[in-house]
């Protein structure tokens, strides 16, 4: 009994130290990832539409964020937008599962909040006078325009890999063409399925267009030398010309798996296949919606 | 218990007379696993080093604290808990290194090598001893692992350190996972035959 006693008391003491550790780490490191995540994320943004620190994006070209929210009140599920506005403020469109228009409601929240998760939350729930659990974030588009004219959509997504989560970013062209896919963060083991976030993986996905990504499967045939070269374009260093007539050529072409990792392989292109067709369904609706209820937005 | 071996001693008992993939056989998954490549090795030999010689310390610290019946659920924690330190810390203050070493990381909490060297020598040696264990512990780890990294690089792609040596793929066979044991397997016989060599030409 003495022993047993004692055998209790000392790893429960050694778990409150663990956890005391790990939770004091957590507290003092928790702000400078999230700032780290967040410059990653805008560095990833620019070098998916092409640009780079030498290269900025020109003034006159604008992001604009639009969060998707999904309700479940009494049993029903509704979709909601939250869209800005052209002057100033945003609205939260209601949309039914049918793709009829609900409700649009002006939400009064800082530009400088509406990045926060829980304050947005928070303004959507008290505008629409409803308990927060219904409403549920699901994900967020970012639409780019160049003077008002949509240039690009950028879209964040994750999905299952082959142990966890892969979270990636998408930069897809008005007509839903692959403009880059990047991945920001994967468990996937180094060396097999680690190797989704070399180029000459990710860059299969370039100038895919919206037929080809329909049917996209993944193909076990060794990845051909001259094709490698042109997605591995920094460390091969061909010409321009020759890589877009090489990304032409196999732009309806299945995704190369890697070597030693069909799983990851096939994971990322059945989620990339996913996010792109479901946000064509989704983007024709909310659409379709503004232009039916004559909402002003910016994009 | 306490170990005659001075410092020097220890981390060169961790690289040669105890290597933990060539002579101990231990933590073969990621040595077949993760090997593919020398930067594989390099990075995830770094990760085990720190958290070797963290835990090393740790256990060696609290010894006399540790009921014999929990050891190993001890081991995991203190090991899971340094584990997450730096993985924590090298995602606040170093996002460069991290996006390289994140993933090797957050692997080694089941490391075989971690809890046998916790087991064996930080649970009966002194703080001093065991932080130059660890060290030596952690330096051989690295040396097998960029070892057979070297082997499977250079037959497998043709490169080394993600440099292009050869120009031409030699043998694909060699990145696959089953490779690894072959090439652990052979090396191993090759170290044994060398050792073996040597004690005979010492006594001829």
């Amino acid at each position: 009994m003495k022993d047993i006693s004692t055998i209790i008391i000392r790893l429960t003491l050694a778990c409150i130290l663990a956890g005391v550790v790990m939770g004091l780490t957590f507290i003092f490191t928790s702000n400078a990832k999230k700032h780290n995540e967040h410059v990653k994320e805008q560095k990833v943004m620019a070098s998916l539409l092409g640009y780079s620190k030498n290269h900025p994006m020109p003034e006159s070209m604008a992001m604009h964020e639009v969060y998707r929210y999904v309700i479940t009140k009494d049993a029903n599920l509704t979709v909601g937008y939250l869209v800005p506005l052209q002057e100033q403020g945003f609205t939260f469109i209601t949309i039914d599962l049918d793709g009829r228009f609900l409700s649009a409601t002006p939400v009064e929240i800082q530009p400088q909040l509406v990045i926060d998760e829980n304050e947005r939350q928070k303004a959507i729930a008290t505008r629409l006078d409803l308990d927060p659990q219904f409403l549920r974030y699901a994900d967020k588009t970012i639409i780019v325009t160049d003077q008002g004219r949509r240039q690009a959509y950028l879209l964040t997504g994750a999905f299952p890999g082959f142990k966890t989560f892969i979270s990636v970013m998408l930069a897809l062209d008005p007509s839903f063409t692959i403009l880059g896919l990047e991945i920001l963060e994967h468990e996937e083991d180094p060396g097999l399925g680690g190797e989704i976030v070399q180029d000459y993986f990710k860059n299969q996905f370039k100038g895919k267009p919206f037929t080809a990504i329909k049917r996209l499967e993944v193909t076990k045939t060794p990845l051909p030398d001259e094709y490698r070269q042109a997605l591995e374009a920094e460390k091969s260093g061909i010409s321009k010309k020759e890589i877009t007539a090489i990304q032409e050529q196999y732009k309806d072409h299945d995704i190369y798996a890697l070597t030693g990792a069909t799983i990851s392989s096939d994971a990322v292109t059945r989620g990339t296949k996913g996010i792109v067709r479901k946000f064509a369904y989704r983007i024709a609706i909310l659409d379709q919606v503004i232009q039916g209820q004559n909402i002003a937005v910016p994009f | 218990m306490a170990t005659d071996k001075s410092n020097m001693q220890l981390v060169v008992n961790g690289i040669l007379n105890e290597n933990p993939i060539f002579r101990l056989v231990l933590s073969m998954c990621p040595a077949v696993g993760i090997s593919t490549t020398m930067m594989n090795g390099l990075m995830l030999g770094v990760a085990v080093l720190f958290v070797q010689v963290f835990s090393s310390v740790t256990i060696a610290i609290f010894k006399d604290y540790i009921h014999p019946r929990i050891r190993i659920p001890t081991y995991t924690l203190t090991i899971a808990t340094w584990v997450t330190v730096i993985d924590l810390v090298l995602a606040a203050f170093l996002p460069e290194a991290y996006a390289k070493m994140g993933i090797f990381v957050k692997l080694i909490v089941a490391f075989a090598i971690i809890t046998m060297r916790l087991e064996m020598f930080a649970s009966k040696e002194s703080v001093k001893a065991s932080l130059w264990d660890g060290i030596g512990m952690g330096l051989g780890f690295m040396a097998g692992m960029m070892a057979i990294g070297f082997v499977r690089e250079l037959l497998g792609m043709g490169t080394l350190m993600g440099y292009d040596i050869l120009g031409f793929k030699p043998l694909l066979f060699f990145i696959l996972p089953c490779a690894g044991f072959f090439v652990v397997g052979l090396m191993m016989a090759f170290f044994n035959y060398i050792e073996i060599a040597y004690k005979k030409a010492k006594q001829a």
